[in-house]
C-alpha cells in the first residue's frame, strides 16, 4: 500500500510542468503611488513571471475616465511597456489584467500622480 | 524490474488523463490576495496543503493541561467552485501530574462550494459542509463517538474599493466565518469506572464563528503606494484572527459560556508557499490558561504543480479571455 502511494505521487510529480507562481506586480515606473515631474511617456510594470503576450495588458486613464495610452501594450518577458499621450498635470490609473506563462489569471490597479 | 517502477508508467498516464485544460488561482479576489489563514479557513475553494499547523498552548480544563497539536490538512477542487478538504490532527495531552496521552483526533472534511467572487469589490462567499468522524480518532484522547455536521458561510472583504482618499485603508482586508454545529447523537451514555452508575450528557449544539483582520503589504505596494521596502516586508501581512464557539441549544447540564482564542500575528507570503506564526491568547478561563502559540507552513499545490494536481479534476473549457475584453 504504501508503495502504491508513493508510485502515485511520483507520477505526479513526473508530470508536473515547471512551477510558475502568479504574476505579481513587482515594481512599476512611475511608481505605485508616486508624484512624478515631467511626463512620463510610458508605464512600465515588471511582474514576478513571465507574461503571455496574448492574454496580458493594461490602460491607463485620466481623472475623467478617459483612456490616455497608445496603441498594445509592449510585452517581453515579464516587463510590459504602454506608452502615454502627453499627459497633462493630474492623477493617472493604470489598470492591469495579466496570464502568467502557467495560466494563472491576476490583475491590479495603481494611482500616479503627474505634478506641475 | 521491481514491481513498484513497472506501475509508474501507468500512474503517470493516469494522472495526465486526469489533465484539465485550465485553471486559475488560490484565494484571489479582483487584485486582492487573501492568504490561508491559520484559525479561518480563506473563503476560496484551492488547491492548498498545509503541512504541518502546529499549536502549543494550555487547555480550559481545571486543572490546566498542556496540550500540543500538530495538524494536517489538504485542500483539493473538484471543479472551479467546488472542492473538498480533509484534515487530520495528532494530539498529545499532559495532565499535571500524570502521564500524556496521545493520538489522533477525529478525521474532518470539508465540502466547500465558491458561491461568489465579485472582483470589483473584491468581496468572496463560500458555503460549506464541516463533518467531524466520530469515532475515527483516538480512545486514549477520549474523542467524540459521534459525528459532527456543521453547515458554515465563509466571507472575505478587501478594502479596495475604498475611495482613493482612504490611502493606506485600502490595504485591509477581513475574512469571517460562521457555522452551526450540530451531533448526530444528542446524549452519550457515561458509565462511573467506580461504581457502574450510568449517566446520559447531552452533546450541545454550537454556534461557531470567527474572523480576522488583516494589513496586506502586498496589496500596499501594488495597489496603493510603494514604498520601496524591503522585499521581505513588502510580503508581509500582519493578522489580527479571534475565533469563538457558543453552546446555544441542547446545552442543559453542560453550561452557557463561549469559549475562544485571540490570535495576533505575521503571514509571510512567498511565491510557493506562506509561513504564518500567531498568539493564542484565551479569552476567558474556559477557554485556556496563560498564552499559546501556533505556527503554520502552507502550500500552494496550484503554483508547485499548476499542470497536475494543482488544478481541478474537472474544469469547464472556457480558455484564457483577452484582458478588458479587447
Amino acid at each position: 500500500m504504501r508503495s502504491l502511494i508513493a508510485n502515485a505521487a511520483l507520477a505526479l510529480i513526473l508530470v508536473a510542468g515547471p512551477a510558475d507562481a502568479h504574476a505579481l506586480l513587482d515594481h512599476a515606473e512611475p511608481r505605485v503611488g508616486s508624484t512624478v515631474s515631467p511626463p512620463p511617456r510610458e508605464v512600465s510594470l515588471s511582474f514576478t513571471q513571465r507574461l503571455e503576450p496574448a492574454f496580458s495588458g493594461a490602460q491607463v486613464y485620466d481623472a475623467s475616465g478617459a483612456r490616455v495610452d497608445v496603441g498594445r501594450a509592449q510585452i517581453a518577458g515579464s516587463v510590459m511597456r504602454i506608452a502615454l499621450k502627453a499627459l497633462a498635470p493630474g492623477t493617472y490609473r493604470v489598470r492591469w489584467k495579466v496570464l502568467s506563462v502557467d495560466t494563472h489569471t491576476t490583475e491590479g490597479s495603481f494611482t500616479f500622480r503627474v505634478g506641475p | 524490474m521491481p514491481d513498484r517502477l513497472r506501475l509508474l508508467p501507468a500512474f503517470a498516464a493516469l494522472a495526465l488523463l486526469l489533465l484539465p485544460d485550465q485553471a486559475f488561482a488560490h484565494c484571489f479576489v479582483g487584485a486582492r490576495f487573501l492568504p490561508a489563514t491559520l484559525n479561518t479557513d480563506d473563503p476560496c475553494v484551492a488547491d492548498e496543503m498545509s503541512l504541518p499547523t502546529v499549536s502549543k498552548f494550555k487547555t480550559g480544563d481545571d486543572p490546566s493541561a498542556k496540550e500540543l497539536d500538530l495538524s494536517f490538512d489538504v485542500a483539493k477542487r473538484i471543479t472551479e467552485n467546488f472542492g473538498i478538504s480533509v484534515s487530520q490532527t495528532w494530539s498529545r495531552i499532559s495532565p499535571p501530574g500524570m502521564p500524556s496521552v496521545h493520538g489522533w483526533q477525529n478525521l474532518e472534511t470539508a465540502f466547500q462550494y465558491q458561491a461568489l467572487k465579485d472582483a470589483g469589490r473584491e468581496f468572496a462567499l463560500l458555503a460549506g459542509l464541516v463533518v467531524e468522524w466520530g469515532g475515527s480518532g483516538s480512545q486514549s484522547l477520549g474523542t467524540d463517538r459521534f459525528s459532527t455536521i456543521t453547515p458554515t458561510l465563509y466571507f472575505g472583504k478587501g478594502f479596495g474599493d475604498l475611495p482613493e482618499a482612504a490611502g493606506w485603508l485600502r490595504a485591509f482586508a477581513v475574512t469571517g466565518q460562521f457555522g452551526y454545529s450540530f451531533p448526530t447523537r444528542r446524549t452519550t451514555m457515561m458509565i462511573d469506572p467506580d461504581t457502574g452508575d450510568i449517566s446520559f450528557q447531552n452533546n450541545p449544539n454550537f454556534l461557531v464563528y470567527s474572523g480576522s483582520l488583516q494589513f496586506s503589504m502586498p496589496y500596499l505596494k501594488s495597489n496603493v503606494a510603494d514604498l520601496d521596502l524591503p522585499d521581505f516586508v513588502n510580503r508581509l501581512i500582519p493578522i489580527v484572527e479571534a475565533q469563538f464557539q457558543t453552546p446555544v441549544a441542547n446545552n442543559f447540564g453542560t453550561g452557557i459560556r463561549t469559549t475562544g482564542t485571540v490570535n495576533p500575528g505575521l503571514i509571510w507570503v512567498g511565491d510557493y508557499f506562506q509561513i504564518g506564526v500567531e498568539a493564542i491568547i484565551p479569552i476567558n478561563r474556559a477557554s485556556g490558561t496563560g498564552g499559546g502559540a501556533m505556527a503554520q507552513l502552507h502550500i500552494y499545490l496550484d503554483d508547485i504543480f499548476p499542470t497536475t494536481i494543482g488544478r481541478p479534476l474537472f474544469a469547464s473549457s472556457a480558455g484564457a479571455s483577452k484582458p478588458f475584453g479587447n
